[in-house]
């Protein structure tokens, strides 16, 4: 075991963490990250063994960027944290490596890190957090680094020969998941417009007619204009009237 | 039950020995109905000759009677043996009662008393049994409809044995043996006493299950408020934070255990202790120095208290828990944090607590325990004076607590 990343939202939770880190371990190089996002970022960069991870953060939690750690090519053991979070101890208890209830013994972590560099990296791909639980981010792996884009910035998503992919205001990108499935876990903020392409409520401007007679869905501030199926229509508007 | 002395006339036999018919029938019923109650806990309670009627009578009471509405019914059930036992002492004290007023305590007493009790426990019984039956309808009225129909049931019933009584019972023992009175004199007797007596027997079980009502529900409400005074949460990030603490700043570590003490105190004390404004703020600032160590540059207070008289008091705990909620949905789910507003004024001879946070977009919706236990104990010491409203905007949540300025 050479580098661990501690990710906690408060500075001294960290501090306690690091300060054993290095009780146990004078040699382990240890990094932090005050929340998910920079978690991802950090590992991207040091590309830790172990990765110590608090369930409840602002923003990203934990639970969250222990998913998208897995999309990693070469994913960290996760070890999460927390206080006092009894769903979440149930969400994640039987896949990852370990959890640690904070205020966290020296011993226990010890046996967390032990076990986290026996387990083989494998078994933790299958991790499955709770079923129906919503992400914030949505990331794909662009040439060997995971990007993750804020689902709120996302206008569609949209299937195209195959691929699907996420447009935002700032461009495109490929994400390696299925409409079917962003539809039901994203069901609250976006709605089914065509049978390959789904738009985010808040995004659209309205619906319109262009010159083919076609009814389309218009954005604020986006170009793109996605044709609405004939069999869909009544219940995009309704989507969109309910909302408004 | 009955004491039958030998020696007694014939007539009186006769009456005796069909009547206790009509009672075993009586007794019958409400004991099928209680086996009913129990027939899938312990079907041996089931008398064997009955296990048809329970059968029957069971799935009935099983259907209708969900655990709420059996708390809601004033009336204990009937079905049971608890209840059928307290109808039949205090019927026989009735029974005792109305021959002592009649023949004294002479030789005839017993006599006496054994007629009257048979009559007295039929009507009662018979009437229990009806009430056990109707139990799953009456719980489905309103507390008062309960009472006025339970009410009339019991008269109904009444009437009907008392007609069945002078027409069946009276011809077969032979005329004006022991019925000396006219028809109609004979109804309005015993209708008289019957409908006194089921009165009072009613307001007593009214009194005592609000009673053993308000007993639960304080009991709760003490639990809850615990509840909601102390999150979880709080206490386990708070005890990390001291234990961080204890290395790198012992001072800090030092200071912040003595705030978590003093908050623990005031929240284990009397839900119903008061405290002074000065008293009240000092908690909210002593919360706040904890939440800072923990939260850091995230949180930002803003304080604008005006001049208020510090002796005012009030509900102890009532502004810590409404900080403690703006930081727990504005504060702490937002990576950038916010500044939360304390905010006091007077307003047409009230004093306002105003207290503001901003809303995250990740905000969890709380289950507004706190808030509810605020409004109650604030309500419970000021009445329509004191109380607290909420103000949700889409980006800012505000939380005004107000109460009169001279108590």
């Amino acid at each position: 075991m050479r580098t661990v990343l501690v990710v906690d939202d408060e500075p001294l939770a960290r501090a306690r963490l690091l300060d054993q880190l290095r009780e146990l371990a004078p040699e382990v190089r240890a990094f932090e990250a005050g929340n998910g996002v920079e978690a991802i970022s950090q590992i991207e960069a040091v590309g830790p063994d172990v990765v110590l991870l608090d369930v409840r953060m602002p923003g990203m939690d934990g639970l969250e960027t222990a998913r998208h750690i897995q999309q990693l090519n070469e994913p960290p053991s996760v070890i999460f944290t927390t206080a006092y979070d009894e769903h979440a101890l149930a969400a994640f208890e039987a896949s990852a490596v370990d959890y640690l209830l904070k205020p966290i013994r020296i011993e226990r972590l010890e046996d967390a890190l032990k076990r986290a560099s026996t387990v083989a990296i494998g078994r933790q791909a299958h991790l499955r957090l709770s079923v129906g639980q919503r992400r914030t981010h949505v990331g794909t792996m662009v040439a060997g680094r995971l990007r993750l884009v804020p689902v709120d910035d996302i206008v569609c998503f949209r299937a195209d020969q195959g691929y699907v992919s996420a447009l935002t205001r700032a461009g495109e990108m490929i994400v390696e998941e299925s409409l079917k499935s962003l539809e039901e876990e994203f069901s609250e903020q976006f709605v089914r417009v065509h049978r390959s392409a789904l738009a985010n409520i808040k995004e659209v401007a309205g619906i319109e007619k262009d010159q083919h007679g076609n009814v389309v869905l218009k954005f604020v501030e986006h170009a793109l204009e996605i044709q609405i199926s004939r069999r869909l229509q009544s219940k995009v508007r309704k989507r969109l009237l309910g909302t408004n | 039950m009955l004491v039958i002395r030998p020696g007694l006339n014939r007539g009186f036999l006769s009456i005796a020995k069909l009547a206790s018919i009509s009672q075993a029938a009586t007794v019958t019923a409400a004991s099928a109905a209680v086996c009913g109650r129990f027939d899938n806990l312990s079907i041996d309670r089931c008398t064997r000759g009955y296990h048809t009627v329970c059968g029957a009578l069971g799935k009935r009471q099983v259907n209708t009677e969900v655990a709420s509405e059996k708390d809601k019914l004033f009336l204990p059930n009937f079905c049971e043996v608890g209840p059928i036992f307290a109808v039949v002492v205090l019927s026989e004290l009735l029974a005792l009662m109305i021959s002592v007023a009649r023949v004294g305590f002479g030789p005839d007493l017993f006599s006496d008393l054994a007629l009257i009790s048979l009559y007295v426990q039929w009507l009662s019984l018979t009437s229990a049994a009806v009430l056990c039956v109707a139990r799953g309808f009456l719980a489905s009225l309103d507390e008062r409809q309960a009472a006025i129909v339970s009410y009339l049931m019991i008269l109904g019933i009444n009437i009907a044995i008392c007609e069945v009584a002078w027409w069946v019972i009276n011809p077969v023992i032979g005329e004006q043996v022991l019925m000396t009175i006219a028809h109609q004199e004979f109804v309005l007797r015993t209708l008289a006493v019957s409908g006194i007596f089921a009165a009072l027997v009613l307001r007593y079980f009214y009194v005592q299950h609000h009673w053993q009502k308000r007993i639960a529900s304080e009991a709760s409400a003490r639990l809850e408020a615990l509840q909601a005074r102390i999150r979880p949460h709080f206490l386990f990030n708070c005890l990390n934070t001291i234990a961080s603490l204890t290395r790198q700043a012992p001072e800090k570590a030092e200071q912040a255990t003595e705030d978590l003490a003093d908050l623990f105190r005031a929240s284990l004390s009397d839900a119903g202790a008061l405290a002074t404004i000065d008293e009240e703020i000092s908690f909210v600032e002593r919360y706040l120095n904890i939440e800072r160590l923990r939260l850091g540059e995230r949180l930002q207070i803003a304080w604008q208290l005006e001049h208020i008289d510090g002796e005012i008091k009030l509900p102890r705990l009532t502004l810590q828990p409404l900080v403690e909620n703006a930081i727990y949905h504005g504060i702490e789910p937002s990576t950038d944090g916010g500044t939360i507003e304390i905010h006091s004024r007077i307003v047409a001879e009230r004093l306002e607590f105003v207290i503001t946070n901003p809303v995250s977009g990740n905000a969890t919706s709380g289950n507004r325990m706190a808030q509810d236990n605020v409004r109650q104990r604030l309500a419970a010491h000021f009445g329509e004076d004191g109380g607290l409203d909420i103000e949700a905007g889409d980006s800012r949540y505000q939380a005004r607590v107000f109460l009169p300025v001279t108590p």
